[in-house]
């Protein structure tokens, strides 16, 4: 008689919700996480750097004050966007790497405003508007290759981003770009600009798009019909075609609306950017965005809600690097570094496991010494 | 790798090769799949292992062979107890598996997959030499097999053949074939057989596991019979009738199943109101089938030109071991699967072709046979998985196809209290389950639907007594109500205590359509080894 | 044109070539054995930056082996990861990527300006042509694609390879130990990747920058789907991106080069590879057991 069958254990096992690893989701990303930054803190010692001195920095640079958090929540902002992107696709089945592509993408077409006036507010809209089909156009390709040829999703969107950097960067430098100010394109004007939530940051209103856009996203795949048939067919496909799911379908949209996704990320760095409210040659607005977003949809375990805190310290991580570099002297590519540990950490689930069985032996142990 | 070598001819026949003592093997879960099993394996000889599912006959094997470690007793050879911790070990040893399921690589060709298994990294591929080889290898067994053709393009049987030659060349003295043939023409089977005896003529020892009772009849010279993990019978062949083997196979009747169902009232069931304006017929025929045949992957033809009616208040029952066409039957009447001939139809409409959801939409609940591939998501939880087939429908779908969870949950809720499902409550991930309470969980969303016809494949597998029976009541309290019921068990007891008809199904054919009480457990038990009357004289 | 510009051009070429062919080949021995390792580009990076920290402290040779035994490591750790831990490679892959722009951009930070440029004492000697240096790696990277073919076609461990990419169980009942020849043939490719980046800082460029690989991990992921597994197919893929590479670089130099923008030309190997993988030009078939972690049932 198995385990299960035993009432008691069943309450017991309910208050922690488990993971394939057995272990608290969202447990097993403070471990990720702790272990990046204990990595960290051990490159920094070879190199002679004095972690607790830079991770002190690190911290309060994050959200130590106004400014740090302000800083904090505006790197955030694109990251829970991306973030979204790959998630989805990941409830839906598959990996796409295509968000770096897509925002690029967005970025560009809503630099486009910069090109035409509309009032305050409407022209915002509009810009956003474009960007936001655009992103969702540009995972089009992928997404119908996958869907009718089988193409594996990660080789072509990875081309596909290589095609946008590489689209990005002649429309930047030729097409796009600003007679007067020729190292960026044509700024956004003012009235097409998120407004500032704190004077003096970068923090803007792009911050409540992208709140928004993870709600609604949390709504459609949690609370409607549609949504609830992308996760059945991301989860078992052969059970939800029973369920007379079309697995297709399912694909198609959920890549759409991760596209969608990322290019509202680039809008959010081209409206909603200080000072230069553009693309600047080189792209560096919006290079890596994708990347950075991965990590935290990984981190915030493909979950709307630990998506938004993922990404909030990923963006305490990215400000408060700034403020290791100034007072620790410790070189901002630190950030990148832990993140990849984080990352590397999570795609262990028998690393867990040993943990787990761990876990096991002590509650054992203890139990025989109570009994 | 040598030809095929005669083992030492100074060992007298009553010598053994292998023995199994006293095997015991319980699996993680709790299942039991061998009960203390002794058996002899011995050279020059072809040994049937006979049985239904199981029975054990795969995990003995695999036991011997060194897939499977015993939980308890041993194996030993003449030279002392013999455990191996891998196939290669065993083949090492000489003891050599046809699997049911080739391993084999499909891109390379019948040479390449031999030269796999002599395996010394860094030698130069001598493939001359090795088809050299081969070719001595086959005109001495009389195997024959085409070298050069990737091997997932040939035929089933010729693919058989290539692993056979693949075993022979590391030079066996034990050969297990896992029911070979399954998957073979009777022209292939003849071939092989002859093969066997070759072989076993040159002094190699054979299992044959199989549950044909003709063919075991037929090329061996001893017979085990396995019936649920224990030996129930070590015979010669030539001493025994193909209906003590039934007997033996199928055995007396375990516990008796009600035939009672408990009472209830139609109002009591949690229904969708959608349904409740379906229309029941009584008595009337609710499923036809007429002339179907459908293909399995292998694209040999899985069920062959059947024809049955099930009525609204009957219970049809489909015996007969896995294997036999039933799940491509069950695939094709549920949507999963397009039948090449034949005509499908539920109160009139086709059901050939069409998509599952349009099929529910008819009135077909469908119970599957493996439900954690087929029925479950199991990550989702008990909420999420009680409204899968039926998301769309409009009670649990409000506006802006949000889902109405408030709704979902409550008829989960009387789901669990209706059927009993043990769990914490509609949010708990149906994973967390027992195999019991998940499949109560789709048996009540099943019935939920208030179908007119139940599709219901093997039920009650891996299912605890308990669980069990509650399930068969179930099925029979939907007769009662007016429901036709399609069973499809490899579980003879419960086809028997629970049908009001059975067909005995073999090969893709249905070898007789009856009353249970027609029929005494010899004579089932040798139609579903497909001895038909005329050849048990 | 002059002819010192053809040789020019080619010497470019075949320069650019190596890190893309090297990489490649070494993919592709991971990928017949059924992992999809994303993280090559980490791995250039890194083994750039080690091969130069090596190089500078005691010279090319050095430097070149240690660039190896980076890649070997990671590929190492890698294998390990996605064999008997059954991790999810295109994570792990992510991960590499990440932590080595990050270690990279850190260490040439920390090792204080100045580091990046390796003296020139120290750097592999080249041959010297009237185009320019010639690095004897180039006829490594010409070469090994040949031997890496004999290796897949003509030998067992080639059938044993391919055998476990394509049906790890069947692999597994002829006795081959599955995970073992993952993690050898990762491990191998890690290699190869690794002498790529240290090539490309140690006698290639001469310097180590945080861009350094600029893609070019992933361009040899492209490669290895443009040439289906084929080692020779492979060091043609090599040559063609090397060539583009070296022909955006030049049109950049000519005057009036805005005719042919040179992002074009950047992105049409892209596109090749798209059309590749998406059964226009081509058939592209990969292994069956490509990407899945094997459990013995």
């Amino acid at each position: 008689m198995s385990a299960r069958d035993r009432a008691p254990d069943l309450r017991w096992r309910a208050l922690k919700r488990r993971t394939l690893t057995g272990l608290n989701p969202a447990f097993e990303s403070l471990l990720a996480g702790l272990a990046g930054l204990l990595i960290g803190a051990i490159v920094m010692a070879i190199w002679k750097y004095n972690p607790w001195k830079a991770y002190a920095a690190m911290f309060s640079g994050a959200f130590g004050d106004t400014f740090g958090i302000a800083s904090s929540l505006a790197r955030a902002t694109p990251l829970i966007l991306t973030a979204l992107t790959f998630s989805i696709c990941v409830r839906a089945g598959m990996f796409n790497i295509g968000a770096e592509g897509q925002v690029y993408v967005g970025a560009l077409a809503a630099a486009c405003v910069g090109y035409f006036s509309l009032p305050p507010g409407l022209h915002l809209i509009v810009g956003l508007a474009f960007a936001v089909v655009a992103g969702g156009l540009w995972s089009l390709g992928p997404a119908i290759l996958k869907v009718t040829r089988g193409v594996n999703e990660v080789i072509s969107t990875i081309m596909f981003n290589w095609i946008s950097h590489f689209l990005g960067f002649y429309l930047v430098a030729n097409i796009m770009v600003d007679r007067i100010h020729s190292e960026r394109t044509v700024s956004v004007p003012p009235s097409a600009r998120f407004p500032l939530l704190v004077r003096g940051t970068d923090l803007s209103y792009a911050l409540f798009a992208a709140i928004a856009f993870a709600v609604v996203i949390y709504f459609i795949l949690w609370h409607t019909v549609t949504g609830y048939e992308v996760r059945a067919a991301g989860l078992n496909p052969t059970a939800a075609r029973y369920g007379g799911i079309n697995s297709r379908r399912t694909m198609l949209l959920a890549f759409i609306l991760g596209g969608m996704g990322a290019g509202l990320a680039g809008a959010s760095m081209v409206m909603g950017q200080p000072p230069t409210f553009a693309i600047t040659s080189g792209m560096g607005e919006v290079v890596n965005l994708g990347f950075d977003g991965m990590a935290v949809a990984m981190v915030g375990r493909n979950h709307p809600i630990g998506i938004l805190f993922a990404a909030l310290f990923f963006g305490g991580l990215t400000a408060g690097a700034r403020a290791m570099q100034m007072r620790a002297g410790v070189p901002l590519d630190m950030v990148l570094l832990v993140e990849g540990i984080i990352v590397v950490a999570l795609a262990i689930p028998e690393l867990a496991r040993v943990f787990r069985i761990l876990e096991h032996r002590m509650v054992r142990f203890l139990r025989r010494r109570s009994a | 790798m040598t030809g095929i070598t005669q083992t030492a001819n100074a060992l007298p026949p009553e010598d053994y090769y292998l023995r199994a003592e006293r095997v015991t093997k319980i699996y993680s879960d709790g299942t039991v799949a061998l009960k203390s099993v002794d058996l002899e394996v011995r050279p020059r000889e072809i040994l049937g292992l006979l049985g239904e599912n199981g029975a054990g006959k795969t995990t003995l094997t695999k036991i011997l062979s060194g897939l499977l470690p015993p939980t308890k007793g041993r194996v030993i050879s003449p030279r002392g107890p013999v455990k191996f911790a891998s196939p290669r070990e065993a083949l090492q040893f000489g003891i050599g598996m046809v699997h049911q399921h080739f391993a084999l690589v499909g891109t390379f060709n019948a040479l390449e997959n031999v030269a796999l298994s002599h395996s010394r990294p860094f030698a130069r591929l001598q493939l001359a030499n090795t088809r050299k080889r081969v070719e001595e290898l086959m005109q001495e067994s009389g195997l024959d097999v085409p070298l050069d053709v990737p091997v997932e393009k040939l035929a089933v049987g010729e693919q058989q053949r290539v692993e056979i030659l693949k075993v022979l060349s590391r030079d066996v003295d034990l050969l297990i074939l896992d029911e070979p043939t399954s998957v073979l023409t009777p022209l292939e089977v003849d071939e092989l057989f002859s093969l066997l005896r070759g072989l076993r003529d040159k002094g190699k020892a054979i299992i044959l596991i199989t549950h044909k009772l003709k063919e075991v009849g037929s090329v061996t010279d001893r017979i085990v019979i396995l019936r649920r993990g224990e030996s129930v019978g070590d015979v010669k062949t030539a001493q025994v009738t193909p209906g003590q083997l039934a007997r033996l196979m199928v055995g007396e009747t375990v516990e008796p199943v009600g035939r009672k169902a408990i009472e209830l009232t139609e109002e009591e069931l949690p229904r969708h109101e959608a349904s409740r304006h379906m229309q029941h017929s009584e008595g009337a025929g609710i499923l036809h089938v007429q002339a179907l045949t459908v293909r399995a992957d292998t694209r040999e033809a899985a069920v062959k030109d059947l024809s049955f009616d099930v009525h609204g208040g009957e219970i049809f029952g489909i015996a007969g071991v896995e294997g036999n066409g039933q799940s491509e039957l069950v695939e094709a009447l549920t949507g999963l699967r397009k039948a090449t001939q034949g005509v499908a139809t539920i109160n009139g409409t086709n059901v050939i072709g069409k998509d599952p959801r349009e099929i529910y939409r008819l009135g077909v609940a469908h119970v599957p046979e493996d439900r954690w591939r087929l029925g479950l998501v199991l990550p989702f939880t008990l909420a999420e998985n009680a409204i899968l087939g039926v998301q769309r429908w409009e009670e649990f779908r409000g506006p802006l196809s949000f889902l109405r969870w408030r709704k979902i949950n409550q008829h989960v809720r009387e789901l669990m209290d209706r059927f009993g499902i043990q769990a914490t409550g509609p949010s708990a991930p149906a994973k967390s389950l027992s195999g019991g309470n998940q499949q109560k969980l789709i048996v009540g969303r099943e019935l939920a639907k208030d179908p007119a016809i139940v599709i219901a494949s093997q039920p009650t597998r891996g299912l605890d007594i308990g669980a069990a029976q509650y399930i068969r009541n179930l099925l029979l309290e939907m007769r009662d109500n007016g429901r036709a019921i399609l069973l499809v068990s490899a579980d003879l007891d419960e086809v028997l205590a629970l049908s009001d008809r059975i067909a005995i199904m073999y090969e893709g054919r249905f070898m007789a359509v009856a009353k249970p009480g027609d029929f005494d457990r010899e004579k089932i038990g040798l139609l579903m080894g497909g001895v038909t009357a005329k050849e048990e004289a | 044109m002059s002819l010192s510009s053809i040789w020019g051009i080619l010497l470019i070429t075949l320069h650019a070539m190596v890190p893309i062919t090297l990489t490649a080949v070494g993919e592709v021995f991971g990928e017949t054995a059924g992992l999809f390792n994303i993280g090559l580009e980490g791995i250039l990076l890194l083994s750039a930056f080690t091969g130069a920290l090596a190089a500078t402290a005691a010279g090319a040779t050095v430097g070149l082996f240690v660039g190896m035994g980076t890649g070997a490591l990671v590929g190492v750790l890698f294998s390990i990861i996605n064999t008997y831990w059954k991790g999810n490679q295109m994570v792990t892959g992510i991960g590499i990527n990440l932590f080595a722009m990050g270690f990279v951009g850190f260490g040439l930070t920390a090792m204080g300006p100045g580091f990046s440029a390796i003296p020139a004492a120290r750097r592999l000697v080249a041959i010297p042509t009237s185009g320019g240096p010639f690095s004897p790696i180039i006829f490594v990277a010409i070469v090994f694609p040949f031997l890496a073919y004999f290796f897949l076609r003509r030998t067992r461990a080639g059938l044993i390879l391919k055998a476990v990419g394509e049906s790890p169980e069947a692999a597994d009942v002829a006795g081959i130990r599955v995970n073992l020849v993952r993690l050898l043939a990762t491990t191998f490719g890690g290699v190869l990747a690794g002498l790529a980046g240290a090539y490309m800082s140690v006698s290639w460029i001469g310097s180590v920058t945080k861009g350094m690989s600029a893609g070019r991990g992933f361009i040899a992921l492209a490669t290895v789907v443009f040439s289906g597994l084929n080692p020779l197919l492979a060091l043609l893929g090599g040559l063609v991106f090397g060539f583009f590479d070296s022909l955006a670089l030049w049109i950049q130099t000519l005057p009036g080069s805005k005719a042919v923008p040179w992002q074009f030309l950047a992105m049409s190997p892209y596109i090749v590879t798209l059309l590749v993988v998406a059964g226009v030009i081509g058939r592209v078939r990969f292994p069956k057991a490509l990407g899945e972690p094997y459990k013995r049932e």
